[in-house]
């Protein structure tokens, strides 16, 4: 590639907008590109001359659930803290950390069951195992009019490429609501106020899910674990 | 339709993204998405991966902002070039499956169901619609495979059966007559 020449400059930066060089090419062209202010305009005026190719009966409406995946995902977001840092994935002792915690919260939990309900007017309180049909229970849910809490009983290990997805669907509701990603091994709280509703007989399940979760406003990917809620 | 749509101030936008604001983001999306959801489906031919690449294009975006340089074009142009090397990259490596017959039918064999066909009811583009109608019909279709269904050089010769350097000596000399066509 000649960049002196004008007219080969403009020629290059137009096939490098266009797309189509090959990756050697392309490698020569972006190491000039950060030190040639001329190639960098040359680039901008080419990536405005051909937008006018967007064919003009192109428009696809994206799915509803998309921005809310991407606002999600956006560094800062809280969903996104777990999964942008993947070292931990790798870390022994974390997950035997986590696997201490999700010990105690089911202890503290237990506790919490075979105390004797407040006298006075209860609010309900909901709780649900969800279970991996065969293996046990991996993670409890428990529910009141406020919170939602998502506790890990047993480690689960997604991929590297793959995230955990939380869903509700209320009983004779259409479709599952996502509840959002959520970090493996970790506890979870969600307003209630973000469920569809809250009574007994409610489905909770986790879903195993691409990277970025569910592409779809339903699960796509297998059921890690699910169960119903009883009233306490 | 798809115009240039001057009433929205895109570089505006973009700059408000590079102080963290999400709203500018979100009015982005809300203006482009379905267009540029559109221009990666016809790239890698697949919805669910298309809106993957959109969902990451729009994090590079995001991450992205604070190195915009409206001297160097417009923000929309910048917008568009991310989601389109997002496609490309995605293909590059081999992830479509669908094969690239497909593409070709809609240049080569009938024009009038193609993209260029759309652009000339636009009138915004008539002038690169006159340019292009310069080209003879192979180098035409040679700048609308690359840009539009995002075929490699290396794709596109195999495709029309000429060799390399020839479909890259085309495509540099096209461009040189788009260019001093369009100014």
């Amino acid at each position: 590639m000649n960049f002196s020449d004008e007219n080969d400059l403009q020629a290059s930066a137009g096939e490098y907008v266009l797309g189509g060089l090959s990756l050697d090419e392309r490698e020569i062209f972006e190491v000039e590109l950060q030190r040639n202010r001329a190639l960098a305009a040359a680039v901008g005026q080419w990536q405005d001359r051909l937008l006018r190719l967007v064919p003009a009966a192109a428009a696809v409406e994206p799915p509803a659930a998309l921005w809310q995946r991407i606002e999600r995902n956006l560094p800062g977001s809280q969903a996104a803290v777990g999964r942008t840092d993947r070292r931990w994935w790798d870390n022994v002792r974390f997950w035997r950390a986590w696997g201490l915690a999700g010990a105690l919260a089911v202890l503290v939990l237990t506790f919490l069951l075979v105390l004797p309900a407040p006298s006075g007017v209860a609010p309900a309180r909901f709780i649900a195992v969800l279970e991996t049909p065969g293996a046990g229970a991996r993670w409890i849910v428990q529910a009141d009019a406020v919170s939602v809490q998502l506790i890990p009983v047993a480690a689960v290990a997604p991929g590297a490429k793959q995230s955990l997805q939380f869903w509700t669907k209320q009983l004779g509701a259409a479709g599952p609501t996502s509840l959002g990603l959520v970090a493996a091994n970790q506890r979870i709280v969600i307003p209630t106020s973000r469920l569809p509703g809250l009574s007994a007989n409610q489905l909770f399940e986790v879903t195993l899910e691409p990277e970025h979760g569910s592409p779809l406003a339903r699960p796509t990917g297998p059921v890690l674990a699910l169960g119903r809620t009883v009233q306490l | 339709m798809n115009s240039l749509q001057p009433d929205f101030d895109y570089e505006a936008a973009i700059r408000r993204c590079a102080l963290g604001e999400r709203a500018a983001l979100h009015a982005l999306y809300e203006r482009e998405a379905r267009w540029l959801l559109g221009v990666a489906i016809r790239i890698v031919r697949r919805h669910e991966l298309a809106n993957e690449i959109l969902h990451d294009a729009f994090l590079q975006i995001w991450q992205k902002a604070s190195g915009f340089d409206a001297a160097l074009g417009s923000g929309r142009g910048w917008i568009y070039s991310i989601v389109r090397y997002r496609a490309l990259d995605v293909i590059r490596n081999g992830e479509r499956e669908q094969p690239i017959d497909a593409a070709l039918l809609d240049c080569l064999e009938d024009p009038g169901e193609g993209p260029l066909a759309q652009l000339s009811r636009n009138s915004d583009t008539q002038a690169l619609h006159r340019c292009l109608h310069q080209l003879d019909d192979e180098r035409r279709a040679c700048i609308l495979l690359a840009y539009v269904d995002g075929l490699s050089q290396r794709q596109i010769a195999e495709q029309i059966g000429s060799p390399l350097g020839t479909v890259k000596a085309w495509i540099r000399r096209s461009l040189i007559t788009l260019k001093d066509c369009l100014s």
